[in-house]
């Protein structure tokens, strides 16, 4: 169980859950106690692609130092009441200033200074304070901490905006999930520092909450968390075609399209990604969820789903008792009897989505 | 009273004059202990997806919805329809009350109704009844006691039935005992031997009566929070409104016109209802309102129900079980459990009336639900009505950090009384 909580505490999709459940509105002494809600918090906007203003990114080339020209935080999250903005991104771990992560993290520094409001489209008086979070596990604060300090000063001494930064540290002991503020991020949360149970969990359960973002394909993930989403994500797509298929009018037949049913079960996170390959993924494994499905449903009501390459599925609903049998086959089909470990295989309907 | 065919009333009008007039003759009948003819009855009906506006040119596919399921519809009016059932005959008038809600207007007699309208809602996913769960008769109560003088008589009945303390196999769990039928007297001898918490029981008293010690009752005995029957006492005589948990109202008061105010007392107040939990419950990602076409925030929130007294491990298992493998079960959910422990089950799945998507987190002390955009606010009120009659009778709601409570009572402030407009 140790090995699992860790394992979970170094997910990015767990991390990016805990912390939009944390902007929840929750009944009071309910299981998760939202600390970001209650301090008024919300979600500004999931994922989004921020460019570094032309401005700065010609002071960041004549300094030579590294940064990417655009980014994406996993969350910003804005405090109406005093227009206060943080960039939210999700950590494994923590890492050091020659690595990848280091120049994404200096990109994010000069962002979150005043460049944000120009990057965010916002007049500059539309932001009042603007801060770096990076949630990641409790016991990598302290060094990420340190990175991030020498590399705001690389960035001042080069006279160049810097950020604050803080850590959103996760922890889980054996009855809560735990978030840990340090002072920097007390100060702008309003949030006592220290350690805070946000989520009760009951002995002997799995402390992962619903997951409102199921399946991220530019995350890393270890292969038990990346097999759990996979599930949640197939789950969503199936729950998806089985609402489609119920609410059909009789008699008429039903397409269903792969990137309508993928933005269903991602709240419309599939629209978002800008990352051609990680697209193709997505619609990869919907294929391979949809060949099950059909094969399955096919053999009880022949000739039923046709999948028709490359993104509709058209359902064949010729009378009402044919509509029943589809709809039961259709409840019948689990994707627990898929090898989910299997990766879906580039095929030719990848050279058709190019097309 | 002459009889008539309903296909005779020609208008609004005489429809009304003539249920006046049967109500009339039925009171009479009931004072005397001699029902000659069945009561009207009413069920309420909600219409997914239905009109902004009244009349609308989607009255149109109301009419073409019923006639695909042999159910023959003559207009009346813009709002008002006779129903013919290719099977059961004439069947009474549907009037069109709120653009979401339908109320069909029937003097069947009960079972042949109850019949009628269970193959039509459970046949069609654009149709579900209303579902007045025990927290909102618990509102309607307080205004009951508002609007009635404290020496009326009026009724209330409790339902809680613990069906998942054992495990029942599928027939038992059959939709036939889905409509909740009125009390009836448990006189037979062969009826089975209950070994579960089972309440159902009606108390008829004054409201002055009911008023006070109700919330006494409650506190000592949580089924008396599961509210399943209210009547609402009619202000022009004897009787009054019968309220059901599914919709139904039975009309036991000599006037049809108060009938029909009273129904639209209370559809007006669960019309707002739906409005506000899915105004709130929605979830989705949307355009940012700042930027047009930029960023997408998350909005919505989630619907929680905290049980009063966890679940047992063996009624948890039970209630996962008769939902989640049985096709045919009280929930009327589908989905493939993910169990994350002994007392904790993730399910992302549908709702297998309305035949929308719906995440749950069930859990021994509660659940919690996602509904994502457009799933209808009615899986909510069935959600509710469901735990508190099957699970936890003292359940309590939230829509986010807000009371299902003070959500009802906001949905009855500027709803009128009118009970002689209408």
């Amino acid at each position: 169980m140790n090995h699992i909580r860790t394992e979970l505490l170094r997910d990015p999709l767990f991390q990016l859950n805990i912390i939009l459940w944390l902007t929840q509105p929750m009944p009071p002494q309910g299981s998760i106690t939202p600390l970001l809600h209650q301090k008024g918090f919300s979600v500004y906007a999931i994922a989004p692609t921020l460019s570094v203003p032309p401005g700065i990114a010609l002071a960041v080339q004549r300094s030579s130092l590294q940064t990417q020209q655009r980014v994406r935080p996993d969350v910003v999250l804005k405090r109406e009441t005093d227009l206060k903005f943080a960039l939210v991104e999700c950590k494994a771990s923590s890492f050091g200033v020659a690595t990848e992560q280091a120049i994404q993290a200096r990109t994010f520094l000069l962002l979150a200074d005043e460049p944000l409001a120009e990057a965010l489209g916002l007049s500059p008086e539309q932001i009042q304070a603007s801060i770096l979070a990076y949630a990641l596990p409790a016991r990598e604060s302290a060094r990420l901490e340190a990175t991030l300090s020498r590399l705001s000063n690389e960035l001042r001494r080069h006279h160049l905006p810097a950020g604050d930064s803080t850590m959103i540290g996760l922890d889980i002991d054996s009855w809560d999930v735990r978030v840990v503020f340090d002072w920097s991020g007390s100060q702008f949360f309003s949030i006592a520092p220290g350690s805070h149970p946000v989520m009760r969990v009951q002995p002997g359960d799995d402390p992962r909450p619903l997951y409102f973002i199921p399946y991220d394909p530019d995350v890393h993930q270890s292969p038990e968390e990346n097999l759990f989403c996979k599930r949640i994500l197939f789950e969503r797509i199936h729950s998806a075609v089985l609402a489609a298929v119920g609410r059909a009018s009789l008699q008429t037949n039903l397409t269903l399209n792969i990137n309508n049913l993928l933005n269903d079960a991602t709240f419309g996170m599939f629209g978002l990604w800008e990352n051609r390959e990680s697209l193709k993924h997505m619609q990869r494994m919907c294929r391979q969820l949809i060949t099950a499905l059909a094969r399955a449903v096919n053999k009880e009501v022949s000739n039923s789903l046709i999948y028709e390459p490359p993104e509709d599925l058209k359902v064949v609903l010729s009378d009402t008792n044919q509509h029943h049998q589809v709809l039961a086959a259709i409840e019948r089909f689990s994707c627990e009897s898929m090898d989910l470990r299997e990766p879906p295989m580039p095929d030719l309907f990848d050279d058709l989505f190019d097309a | 009273m002459d009889t008539y065919h309903l296909k005779e009333l020609r208008n609004r009008h005489e429809v009304i004059r003539y249920f006046d007039g049967y109500m009339s003759e039925r009171f009479d009948e009931l004072t005397e202990k001699k029902l000659r003819r069945p009561l009207i009855k009413t069920q309420l009906l909600e219409l997914r997806d239905g009109p902004e506006e009244i009349p609308s040119p989607k009255n149109l596919l109301l009419t073409e919805l019923l006639r695909r399921h042999n159910v023959w519809t003559k207009q009346l009016d813009e709002t008002m329809f006779l129903l013919h059932d290719e099977a059961e005959g004439e069947i009474g008038f549907l009037e069109v009350l709120r653009p979401r809600i339908l109320a069909v207007y029937s003097p069947l007699p009960s079972d042949r109704f109850n019949r009628w309208v269970r193959r039509l809602v459970f046949s069609h996913p654009d149709l579900d009844y209303v579902w007045l769960s025990g927290l909102t008769f618990n509102v309607l109560w307080e205004l009951v006691t508002r609007l009635s003088r404290p020496h009326r008589f009026t009724r209330i009945v409790f339902t809680h039935d613990s069906i998942f303390e054992i495990d029942q196999p599928e027939m038992e769990l059959d939709e036939k005992d889905q409509e909740f039928e009125e009390l009836a007297e448990d006189q037979n001898e062969e009826s089975e031997i209950i070994e579960r918490r089972a309440t159902s029981f009606r108390l008829v008293d004054r409201v002055g009566v009911l008023q006070e010690k109700l919330k006494e009752l409650q506190e000592i005995y949580s089924p008396m929070y599961a509210i399943s029957q209210l009547r609402f006492p009619s202000p022009v005589g004897k009787g009054g409104h019968d309220f059901y948990d599914n919709g139904r109202v039975t009309n036991r008061s000599e006037s049809f016109r108060d009938h029909r105010s009273h129904l639209l007392f209370v559809v007006r107040i669960y019309e707002k209802l739906l409005k506000l939990t899915e105004q709130h419950a929605w979830y989705g990602i949307q355009e940012s309102v700042d930027v047009p076409g930029g960023f997408r925030r998350l909005v919505g929130a989630p619907v929680t129900i905290h049980f009063q007294e966890p679940l047992t491990q063996e009624v948890f298992d039970h209630w996962i079980k008769a939902t989640f493998e049985r096709r045919r079960n009280k929930f009327r959910l589908w989905g493939h459990p993910i169990r994350l422990g002994p007392t904790k089950v993730h399910v992302y799945g549908v709702d297998r009336h309305l035949w929308q998507p719906l995440f749950l987190e069930l859990t021994t002390q509660g659940l919690v639900a996602i509904l994502p955009r457009g799933t209808c606010g009615n899986t909510v009120h069935r959600l509710v009505t469901n735990v508190q009659r099957y699970l936890d009778p003292g359940a309590t709601a939230f829509i986010g950090d807000i009371h299902y409570t003070s959500m009802i009572k906001k949905s009855t402030e500027e709803i009128p009384y009118e009970p002689h407009k209408d």
